[in-house]
């Protein structure tokens, strides 16, 4: 299970990566950013996973103090609640730039998207 | 003590309430902002003064009752508040730069800027790395949004490129994060330092993707292309805030992180940082855009500073001092270079010579250029010197080494933007606009480099010159600019007068430091004495000249090689002020300071290897390197003789100097030449000539002289200017010296103190009246005078008698220093280095008859009837040298026996024996009162005898000369002074190819060639940039996977 | 050695010999060279009825100071490198002040009256004066090439500068003059010398044959009196200097006469045959021959 959580992951990250340096459509890197993050939250939790044990809820069934033996980790849970949240920040800005860009030079181009002034 | 965490709260707190307080108006809005990071700056400050007078020690700030990661825990040490105060104060600063675009842009960039500024805060303190994480991704995002204040296409794909490239980044650094927790089970940054063992053995791969990434957000070459687009891209106010606040916060974070990787993440930070600190420099000398340069030089500096923390091995416990003066000079200059840029608006380097109109910001320009290339008072100056001082005692010298080179790189674009935008005209450019609030912000970081740099020299124990109340009077003399010369010229008067009757008990005793002190400080008073002609204001060159004699005296003061160094560089700074004055000075004020800049940097690897084989920074450190001697002193040797001008090193001298007026061609010939004399004899005395590199050393060094002397005086030859004239004249009138010295006997050495007193006398007559001959003719192109020795016979005696001193003809002094040649070429057997001195010194009859004849003798000029004897303030020096070389004429005993009795100790064997006036080598004898006798009587009375016979001679007209019968009708036509020398030029004018000038600008185009050919990689497509960051991820693992568990 | 005055009347006979042997020179060197060219030539005793002619010449006009100080300098710089000069060896009352100086003194006295003549017919205003000095200048600078490095030879050889002693060291006998001890350096001195005594092919700085070009154009009268006095006392110093250093001197002024004949009859013959050289060509040709002559000499001590 854990195996194929993070073959999984890695799998979405190298994705991502592939996305990103392959589309020549802004918004299509956008996606691929968006799955080498999402393949990166897999790799997390996968990571924090332990065979046989519950999650992280401290209620009736889990008593605080069975927590630490019974439970799988929470810090990497609690960890990508927190990355999560921020790449849908970095996401809606990389989006906020996309579209800004579409509406100075009308292309999603992105190798029309460069400056060429640089001397 | 205020709880850190209000830093954060206050950010936020701020930021949302911004949103609320809408109504009350943007103007509010901001002013609320700028407080609130006041406040947040203030608390930090305040950790910071508490720290700085040892009342608290480190502390833990923990919140909530938690445990990180679930809730937020600070750090707060000395650093963690320094980093945190230089960075919010660098907010508050650029948040007030930013007024205008953020009350266009409202409330809500406001709280951008807030939050930004809170998360880069995080980033210091926090002490847990997934925090870390998440603060890195609010500064980037606040980064992300400051850029968006302007909505050009540059600013927003540059924008665009950065989110990208810290998107993947961040991915990078949230990986190894979970990696590292997985081997550790902690994420608290104090702990992993604590199980660093067990990090190296499970968490290889945890470290480097930390590392990495971590490096990867301080743009290490070649991963870099969109951080210089977005210094590029982002406005002028934001860059000043990435490249001062968000680049030291990231760097901060670094530094802290770097120790888990061990040793291989120490290699991959050295090399992955001096190879940007290069290569970053390298390719900035091709691109003619500020922010682009900025760019790049931040990028750079940053590098550096990275590379020392991968060496801060071999630096041991000077790091941190190190880092703290390296970065807080780039702190502060950039974020003020940025803050100009944007005062000047228009991206083009050039276009920076509008900023002269505003004569303040255009000093504080340069205080920063000069800043963040290392030149004293600045901090980066110790810190430079204490770096390369500290990698050569380890052994680290390629290191070194490149780091000077790229020093060296970024010297060249730096200043290069600085002449020009100092020289070009500016007629045609509008006065920018500036407002207080973009002008304070410069200011206030301008004055405070001043105080960094004085607070920094506190705790340099080897400073110990006396330097603060000069530099405090110079500045006042820059304070009080606005005066009338005269004024300025009397109290820069009171001023070295005052040093003299400080600097006098220090040297009593030690005639080496008197000839030098005299020369420096007794040169001084006769130059101001000549500023006297000046009239109206002069504006900066007082500051500027008491600066280089501050230098000057500060070299003979010096105790040990830090001052010696701290001297050298004023020195240079004053000067090159003084030189570039000239009217088309432009490209040779740069090359002067560029070949300062080489020499100075060759200098300080030549001191560092000193310094690393006698453990002390004594002066007495230059006696017999052990480390690599060769180099040592080959190193020092060239550094100062960019200053002597020696053959190869020679060519920003005639320009510079030709260029000059007469009383600054006076100091930078007469005076500022002789301190690479001072120099020389330093590194010659300590390197003596017994060993075998010596001798194959002194033997280069005796050719090096002879070819200056003979290649300057053949260049003398061909000038048409008179000013180029002398120019070439002192570079082989220094090549004498050089020869002297480079011959390691008793009499060469006295010949070389000799040319090098009596030089300053015939050569500063020279330079103040050939200087002021021109000025009151209006050009200084010879063959546009003639005849005016009617017109000025002060000037032309004055002149007769240098110019035969200087051509060596009895009686004149001059005449001792070709006897002792000859005496020194027969002691040491130097006859082919001695024929072409000797040559030389005939050669030199050519361009002094020139010189007189075609502008004192001929015919007079029509437009020059009436012009008037030149300026009595310039007569007045030139006539108190003459009396000094009648004196030494008459008694030459004075100066040759004393210099004689201070040479014996080191060189005992081949002494001038003296008997009365009579002075005897192993081969020869002189007696200089005799030789006066005879000649003044014979002259005497042949003069007698023709005044008797000729009583009745009287005085023609010009014209009335033998001319075939007819009356020329204009001088012009029977003036003969252009190309004087014209059968010369045809017969030995090849001598005078500028081949040396022809290897430097090959050099040059060769650097600009290889720069420009990097710039392909910097396609400006974020897609390549993205594989950059791939790839050096990749690559860097692959190159230290051997060492990588 | 300390300043005797009886040495100032003796010094100044000396003067009175050598100029009258400068003067005979100057009157049979013409004759010479007219009959070379089958012409009748001067009387001897010419250059004495010039010279009469010349100072009795009253009224004279003048271009300024420096121009009435040329000739001064000229005249001074002669006598001075006669008085600074052992004329006859071993004699007291003919050694002048020669301990005052060395070969280097003579040698930068020489400049002494060329550059202040040059100073003053700069001020008559006239190209001419110009002219010929910068080809003066221009040609001394190369000509001094070979013989600085055949006297720093000779110096080396006898580890003096003093003229006096390298005049003592050849004492005994022809096979001790420097010109068997060291003939390459003498080869290389006697090139030099050809460069300096104004005669063909190195006489365009003064061109006698054509217009009065040269320095002393604008001089007459007592001016150029003065000027003609130092031309017979100037060349004969010199050629004294090259006797003493490569022809072991003199030890009365018989061989003395003879011997600075002979010296001076070199330039004489060389100009009578070869013709004349442009400034730019005699300058290459000293960079030849003489040069590789006088290194050759430093190289063999």
């Amino acid at each position: 299970m854990i195996h194929i959580a993070l073959a999984g992951g890695a799998l979405l990250i190298f994705i991502g990566i592939w996305g990103m340096l392959t589309k020549k459509n802004i918004i299509r890197i956008i996606i691929g950013f968006s799955l080498f993050d999402t393949g990166l939250h897999v790799v997390l939790v996968g990571l924090g996973y332990l065979k046989n044990r519950t999650a992280p809820i401290v209620d009736a069934d889990l008593p605080a103090k069975a927590a630490s033996s019974q439970s799988v980790d929470p810090v990497p849970q609690a960890i990508v609640l927190t990355a999560i949240v921020i790449g849908l920040a970095v996401t809606s800005v990389l989006l906020v730039f996309a579209l800004k860009l579409y509406q100075s030079k009308n292309t999603l181009d992105i190798n029309k998207l460069r400056d060429n002034t640089n001397d | 003590m205020i709880n850190p965490i209000y830093i954060v709260a206050i950010g936020l707190g701020t930021a949302f309430s911004l949103g609320l307080l809408r109504k009350l108006g943007k103007e509010f809005s901001f002013w609320v902002t700028i407080f609130a990071l006041g406040a947040m700056a203030f608390i930090s400050g305040h950790w910071l003064s508490a720290f700085l007078s040892h009342q608290i020690t480190s502390t833990v700030i923990t919140t909530a009752g938690g445990k990180a990661p679930f809730v937020i825990v600070f750090n707060m040490g000395m650093t963690e508040a320094l980093f945190s105060f230089m960075v919010t104060m660098g907010a508050v600063f650029s948040g007030f730069y930013l007024h205008d675009r953020l009350i266009e842009s409202g409330p809500s960039a406001m709280a951008v800027l807030l939050a930004g500024t809170m998360g880069l805060n995080g980033i210091i303190l926090t002490g847990d790395i997934f925090n870390l994480f998440v603060f890195m991704e609010i500064s980037a995002i606040a980064t992300a949004g400051l850029v968006l204040l302007v909505s050009d296409f540059k600013a927003l794909q540059a924008g665009f490129k950065f989110m990208l490239a810290s998107g993947i980044i961040s991915g990078l650094l949230l990986l190894g994060i979970i990696f590292l927790y997985n081997s550790t089970g902690t994420l608290n940054i104090s702990e992993l330092h604590s199980k660093a063992g067990v990090i190296l053995k499970s968490g290889g791969v945890a470290t480097y993707l930390i590392t990495i990434a971590l490096l990867l957000e301080l743009k290490p070459f070649p991963a870099n292309g969109w951080g210089v687009d977005l210094y590029e891209g982002a406005p002028s106010g934001v860059s000043a805030f990435i490249a001062s606040s968000s680049a030291t916060a990231a760097f901060f974070v670094f530094l802290k992180v770097l120790p888990l990787g061990g040793d291989i993440s120490l290699r991959i930070a050295a090399a992955a940082g001096i190879s940007t600190f290069v290569f970053s420099n390298l390719m900035a000398l091709s691109y003619k855009n500020t922010s682009r340069l900025l760019g790049y030089s931040s990028i750079g500096q940053l590098g550096l500073l990275v590379g020392i923390a991968g060496l801060s091995k071999h630096l041991g416990d000077k790091t941190l001092m190190i880092i703290l003066t390296l970065l807080g000079t780039h702190y502060l200059a950039k974020a003020g270079l940025f803050w100009l840029s944007g005062i000047v608006k228009n991206p083009n380097t050039d276009e920076w010579r509008s900023l002269r109109k505003s004569p303040v910001l255009f000093a504080f320009f340069g205080v920063f250029i000069f800043a963040l290339l290392g030149f004293p008072p600045f901090p980066s100056f110790f810190g430079k010197w204490e770096l390369i001082m500290g990698l050569v005692a380890t052994k680290m010298y390629w290191w070194a080494g490149a780091i000077l080179l790229g020093t060296m790189f970024e010297g060249i674009y730096l200043f290069r933007w600085f002449s020009r935008a100092l020289k070009l005209q500016n007629n045609d450019t509008a006065t920018p606009a500036v407002t207080i609030y973009s002008i304070l912000p410069v200011v206030f970081f301008g004055f405070f480099l001043f105080y960094a740099g004085y607070y920094t020299s506190t705790f340099v124990p080897a400073l110990r010159v006396m330097c603060l109340a000069p530099l405090l009077f110079i500045l006042l003399l820059g304070l009080l600019d606005f005066l009338p010369a005269f004024l300025k010229n009397i109290i820069s008067l009171a001023g070295v007068t005052a040093y003299i009757v400080y600097l006098w008990p220090h040297i009593q005793g030690n005639t080496f430091k008197i000839v030098f002190a005299g020369i420096f400080l007794g040169g001084a008073i006769l130059a101001l004495i000549a500023g006297f002609y000046r009239r109206g204001k002069h504006m900066g060159f007082y500051p500027m000249t008491m600066l280089m004699f501050l230098g000057l005296g500060i070299l003979v003061d010096a105790s040990n090689l830090l001052e010696l160094f701290y001297g050298w560089e004023l020195m240079t700074i004053g000067s090159y002020f003084l030189l570039i004055r000239g009217e088309r000075s432009l490209p040779h004020g740069l090359s002067y300071l560029l070949f300062s800049l080489g020499g100075s940097l060759a200098m300080l690897f030549g001191f560092a290897l000193a310094h690393a084989s006698s453990g002390s920074v004594d002066l007495s450190a230059l006696n017999h390197i052990r480390i690599m001697p060769a180099l040592a002193y080959s190193l020092m040797l060239a550094g100062f003789m960019t200053k002597t001008a020696s053959l190869g090193l020679h060519i920003w001298l005639p320009g510079a100097h030709g260029e000059a007026v007469a009383d600054i061609h006076f100091m930078a010939s007469a005076i500022l030449l002789k301190a690479g004399v001072f120099g020389i004899i330093l590194v010659l005395g300590g390197m003596g000539n017994t060993q075998p590199y010596a001798q194959k050393i002194l033997f280069v060094l005796g050719w090096i002289g002879a070819l200056t002397a003979l290649i300057g005086n053949i260049g003398a030859a061909f000038q048409e200017s008179a000013k180029y004239l002398l120019a070439w004249s002192s570079i082989g009138q220094l090549g004498y010296i050089v020869f002297g010295l480079a011959s390691m006997t008793h009499l060469g050495w006295l010949a070389a103190y000799g040319y090098t007193i009596t030089h300053f006398l015939y050569k500063g007559i020279l330079f103040l009246l050939i200087g002021g001959v021109a000025f009151r003719v209006g050009t200084a192109d010879m063959y546009k005078m003639g005849g005016l020795i009617k017109r000025m016979p002060f000037s032309f005696f004055a002149v007769l008698i240098a110019i035969i001193t200087l051509a060596g003809i009895p009686p004149l002094v001059g005449f001792t220093g070709k006897w002792l040649v000859y005496n020194m070429i027969l002691s040491k057997h130097l006859f082919y280095q001695g024929v072409v001195i000797i040559i030389s010194g005939v050669i030199a009859f050519l361009y002094l008859f020139r010189l007189i004849h075609v502008i004192f003798l001929g015919q007079l000029k029509d437009r020059n009837r009436k012009v008037k004897e030149v300026y009595v303030w310039l007569l007045i020096p030139a006539y108190l040298m003459l009396t000094a070389i009648f004196a030494l004429s008459m008694f030459p005993d004075m100066m040759l026996a004393r210099l004689g009795r201070m040479l014996t100790p080191s060189f005992p064997e081949g002494a001038l024996v003296w008997d009365g006036f009579t002075a005897s080598s192993r081969y020869g004898t002189f007696n200089l009162q005799i030789i006066m006798a005879v000649i003044g009587a014979t002259f005497a009375a042949v003069f007698l005898w023709l005044v008797f016979a000729n009583r009745k001679a009287q005085k023609v007209k010009q014209f009335n000369i033998f001319y075939s019968g007819e009356a020329p009708s204009r001088p012009e036509l029977t003036h003969y002074g252009y190309n004087f020398f014209a059968h010369y030029r045809k017969a030995v004018g090849f001598m005078a190819t500028p081949l040396v000038t022809r290897f430097w600008d090959q050099l040059s185009q060769g650097l600009h060639g290889l720069s420009s050919y990097g710039r392909a990689i910097y396609t400006g497509n974020a897609q390549s940039y993205l594989y950059h960051i791939v790839a050096f991820v990749v690559v860097v693992y692959l190159l230290s996977a051997g060492g990588i568990s | 050695m300390n300043f005797d005055p009886m040495k100032i009347p003796w010094s100044l006979l000396g003067l009175v010999i050598v100029f009258t042997i400068g003067m005979f020179i100057r009157g049979i060197v013409p004759k010479i060279t007219a009959r070379a060219g089958m012409r009748i030539g001067i009387r001897f005793y010419q250059p004495w009825i010039d010279l009469i002619k010349h100072f009795s010449i009253q009224t004279s006009i003048t271009h300024g100071v420096m121009f009435y100080l040329g000739p001064v300098f000229r005249l001074t710089g002669g006598v001075s490198m006669i008085l600074f000069m052992p004329l006859i060896y071993g004699s007291w009352y003919f050694s002048n002040f020669a301990f005052a100086g060395d070969m280097v003194l003579f040698l930068y006295m020489m400049f002494f009256g060329t550059l202040g003549m040059a100073l003053g017919a700069g001020e008559s205003g006239h190209p001419y004066s110009a002219i010929g000095v910068s080809r003066g200048l221009a040609q001394v600078t190369v000509a001094e090439i070979p013989l600085v490095l055949a006297l720093l030879s000779v110096a080396a050889q006898h580890n003096t500068l003093s003229i006096t002693e390298i005049v003592a060291a050849q004492q005994g006998g022809i096979s001790h003059w420097t010109m068997v001890t060291n003939p390459v350096a003498t080869m290389a001195g006697m090139l030099a010398l050809l460069g300096s005594m104004m005669n063909s092919p190195f006489n365009v700085v003064l061109a006698p044959q054509e217009i009065p070009v040269g320095p002393p154009t604008e001089y007459h009268g007592t001016f150029l009196g003065i000027m003609n006095t130092n031309r017979s006392i100037f060349p004969v110093a010199k050629v004294v200097f090259f006797m003493n250093i490569f022809f072991g001197g003199a030890t009365n002024w018989g061989i003395l006469i003879l011997k600075s004949f002979i010296i001076y009859m070199w330039p004489v013959f060389v100009g009578l045959v070869f013709p004349r050289f442009r400034v730019d060509q005699s300058i290459r040709w000293f960079l030849k021959v003489p040069m590789l002559l006088g290194i050759l000499a430093v190289a063999l001590i």
